[in-house]
């Protein structure tokens, strides 16, 4: 493979006169933040999209895909952001799903799938049990299941569409080492992302987006975190500085709150905390040791077995998700394409959710659509959210819009405590920038913020005081001043302080 | 209990299966390709008109049955285009395309041979028996599979034929994932589309075959509304049949011998209360069925 170079001039300008090239056996990353093109370009080399202009070669020749068919037949493969997987069948099946092996010419030889996708797996050192159904994968293997799909039908190139986005960290480690092994094994490997972490630890070269525009192309070895990530976003990044704030009052106390699964086991176990205004508490831990249910106590969603949720003094336990945020409660949920949002309501519609009760927006339970549609519009605009019209579906946007749009309903409740979980999970920079910023100026205004995330540079960046969680309990706390990736990685994963004085 | 009469029952709980089966695998097809198409009755109703129509005027059975199975082929096809290509709300299509034929039935009905109701003469050809050499002779059996006609035991086939297509051939693979995640099978190059259209159709060509059984097969005639909800009924054991071919032709026999002793026993309980007994059956089987398949749902998310 010599060279490809592709041109994609005007248009609506997704992407404008783009040159990439790659080489054999290359791991070249494509960063830039969400809308800068780098999708739409790895379309149109998938055959999904056409170009209005430029050309594709491959080994010097000119290629033309009219769909993923013809790219496929060129070894171009695409591992896509959602699965393309059936769940009900194999792994087996879903592999040679569209070139099955035959058995006299018209049955399907499952069989011979299995043997094939085994001997494939064992070839590139995924390890995977061919017969386990999809259903029943955890999302990395499914991941690892569509990667074996591409290899069956002998890709040399393949395209990784932020393919980290739904993994959990463990999960990534194992993906990062399965590009580096292909990469090793002569495939060519186009990653697409804007987590620069990743970039820096497999690429060897990095293609960097705006706009559509490829801005540079830099070999990873020369460059580093804080130059790709200015070039991305077009500035540099300056980290707010988190001003110095006078202890405030008690906002929200929680007393040996416990939750027990429908087996009987123990999910949150006797967890007391507790928020000032003016205050930025940090929850940290691995997902899934309790902090999303912790938050659904605080929140309504779940009643609590046994403790007490104290909000500005009143006693909040097992209440209603309303009266909760009647009592000065806001909440930015973990999942925004499933709790945060309703993925085919309008933007005005779900930026309704929960002020339809207020005053301005409702007469008589009469909904004011012309006056809640100029504040939106204020709002969209004060928190940049790109979007075409408030009319548009609010799963059209992008997830960093998306996140912004719901963070923006969240705060405009001016509650006093915002209970906000994985605020940036998958977002680009400059959005994680303008939420991170925005949570800052909440607490400068003497909001009590809680913060979950199972990111843990995010936690130490904005968190006056970090909450570690481990298999439902809390397992220590550390002050600003103290915490470091360190210390709190070894609560994180059940360990204990030593450094405390005693 | 008399032997014979035993055969006799089953004899007519088999012959009252085949047109429910042919419903219930046209409803698995399309459930398979992700259409939910509630148009079988209507399909089936067309199959059993078009036969008696083609048979006063041809006077052949080969035309009658061919006609048959091809027009109700015809309406699926049409169901088809509308709910796949045009996206049409399967309920609305469904419930129009049944009172169309029924209405389009009646008023043929009327045009055609100047009857209201119902429509019988003895010119009208049925199928023939199908007479199996040494069976024919044995005592139990021969009541058993007394006038049979060929279409009856074609039905097994068909279903036997659909369970090999779906499950063991690449074809199957491709239709079933179309079902499955429309999206995958269209980014594999699979024409989701014209596959879920295909399916109506074969929908629409079974429920005519099990049309024309109706109206040529016990009887041979052709009433208003004849199919009785068999269609229904049908959609009723492919749901108890969990869309499997194989699992489809137990659940349809459970249904045909709730027909058929229905009319066996008309003579002894008022018919009113008889005719409902397919009906009643279909609902407490269907709650009985969901019933534990929500305890089987619930232990395996506990487990």
């Amino acid at each position: 493979m010599k060279q490809i170079s592709k041109r994609y001039p005007n248009g609506v300008l997704a992407n404008d006169n783009v040159n990439i090239d790659l080489n054999e056996g290359e791991l070249l990353a494509i960063v830039g933040e969400n809308g800068a093109g780098k999708s739409t370009i790895m379309k149109i080399l998938y055959g999904l999209e056409h170009p209005t202009g430029g050309e594709i070669f491959i080994h010097g020749k000119p290629q033309v895909f009219k769909n993923p068919q013809s790219a496929m037949k060129q070894g171009i493969g695409m591992v896509q952001q959602n699965f393309m997987l059936l769940p009900p069948f194999s792994i087996a099946e879903n592999v040679v799903y569209g070139s099955e092996p035959k058995k006299m010419g018209v049955f399907f030889d499952r069989k011979k799938a299995v043997d094939e996708v085994r001997q494939l797996s064992g070839q590139y050192g995924l390890s995977i049990d061919p017969t386990l159904l999809i259903k029943n994968c955890a999302v990395g293997l499914q991941q690892r299941c569509e990667i074996l799909k591409v290899l069956y039908q002998n890709a040399r190139i393949i395209i990784f569409d932020e393919p980290s986005a739904v993994l959990t960290p463990q999960e990534v480690e194992g993906l990062l080492d399965t590009l580096r092994q292909l990469a090793g094994m002569g495939k060519s490997i186009i990653l697409i992302t804007h987590k620069l972490n990743e970039v820096m630890a497999v690429a060897d070269r990095c293609v960097i987006m705006r706009g559509g525009r490829h801005i540079a192309t830099l070999n990873t070895g020369e460059t580093s975190i804080q130059e790709l990530s200015s070039l991305m976003v077009g500035r540099q990044i300056v980290d707010k500085e988190i001003p110095k704030l006078d202890k405030g009052h008690c906002v929200l106390k929680v007393k040996n709150l416990s939750l027990s699964g429908p087996a009987g086991q123990s999910i949150v176990r006797n967890c007391s905390l507790n928020v000032d205004s003016g205050e930025i508490v940090g929850i940290a831990g691995v997902s899934g040791n309790g902090q999303t249910e912790l938050l659904h106590m605080l929140v309504g969603l779940l009643k609590p077995d046994d403790g007490e949720i104290l909000l500005n003094g009143k006693e909040q336990s097992g209440g209603e998700v309303r009266t909760i945020r009647d009592a000065g409660c806001a909440y930015v949920p973990e999942d925004r394409n499933t709790m945060g949002a309703a993925l085919d309501a309008t933007l005005t519609e779900t930026l309704l959710m929960a002020h339809q009760y207020k005053k301005e927006l409702n007469r008589h339970g009469i909904l004011n659509h012309k006056s809640a549609e100029e504040s939106f519009a204020a709002l969209l605009k004060e928190y940049n959210v790109l979007h075409s019209s408030l009319k548009q579906k609010s799963g059209e946007l992008s997830g960093g819009n998306l996140q912004k749009l719901i963070v923006a309903r969240e705060i405009s409740h001016n509650a006093k405590l915002l209970v906000i979980s994985e605020p940036t999970r998958g977002v680009d920079i400059g959005a994680m920038e303008f939420i991170h910023n925005r949570l800052i100026e909440q607490r400068s205004d003497g909001a009590a913020i809680l913060l979950v995330s199972s990111d843990l540079s995010e936690i130490l960046k904005l968190s006056d005081r970090i909450y570690v969680m481990y298999e439902g309990r809390i397992n220590g706390e550390i002050m600003r001043e103290e915490a470091n990736a360190e210390n709190v990685g070894i609560l994180m994963m059940g360990g204990v302080r030593h450094d405390k004085a005693v | 209990m008399d032997t014979n009469f035993i055969a006799a029952i089953l004899n007519s709980a088999i012959r009252s299966t085949t047109p429910i089966m042919m419903a219930a695998l046209g409803s698995a097809i399309c459930n398979r390709v992700g259409v939910f198409n509630v148009a079988l009755e209507g399909q089936m109703l067309i199959g059993a008109f078009s036969a008696i129509a083609i048979n006063w005027f041809t006077g052949s059975i080969a035309l009658s049955v061919i006609g048959g199975i091809l027009i109700g082929g015809m309406i699926g096809l049409l169901v088809g285009y509308l709910q796949v290509r045009f996206k049409a709300a399967d309920m609305v299509v469904g419930t129009s395309i049944n009172l169309f034929v029924g209405a389009l039935s009646a008023i043929l009905l009327f045009i055609l041979f100047g009857v209201r109701g119902s429509f019988k003469n003895p010119a009208l050809l049925s199928l023939p028996a199908i007479q199996i050499p040494i069976l024919k002779d044995l005592p139990f059996i021969s009541v058993l599979l007394r006038n049979f006609t060929a279409m009856d035991y074609f039905a097994y086939l068909i279903a036997i034929g659909m369970y090999i297509y779906l499950f063991k051939t690449i074809w199957g693979y491709h239709t079933l994932s179309v079902g499955v995640k429309i999206e995958a099978a269209e980014s594999m190059g699979l024409h989701a589309q014209r596959t879920q259209i295909m399916a109506v159709m074969v929908s629409g060509l079974l429920c005519g075959f099990g049309g024309v059984t109706l109206s040529m097969g016990q009887v041979t005639l052709f009433t208003e509304n004849m199919t009785a909800g068999r269609g229904f009924i049908g959609m009723a054991a492919c749901n108890l049949g969990r869309s499997n071919p194989l699992l489809i032709i137990l659940a349809s026999l459970f249904f045909g011998f709730c027909d058929a002793s229905a009319s066996i026993a008309q003579n002894t309980i008022p018919s009113q209360l008889t005719q409902s007994i397919p009906y009643i059956s279909t609902i407490i089987a269907l709650i009985f069925f969901s019933r534990e398949r929500m305890k089987k749902i619930k232990n395996s998310k506990a487990a």
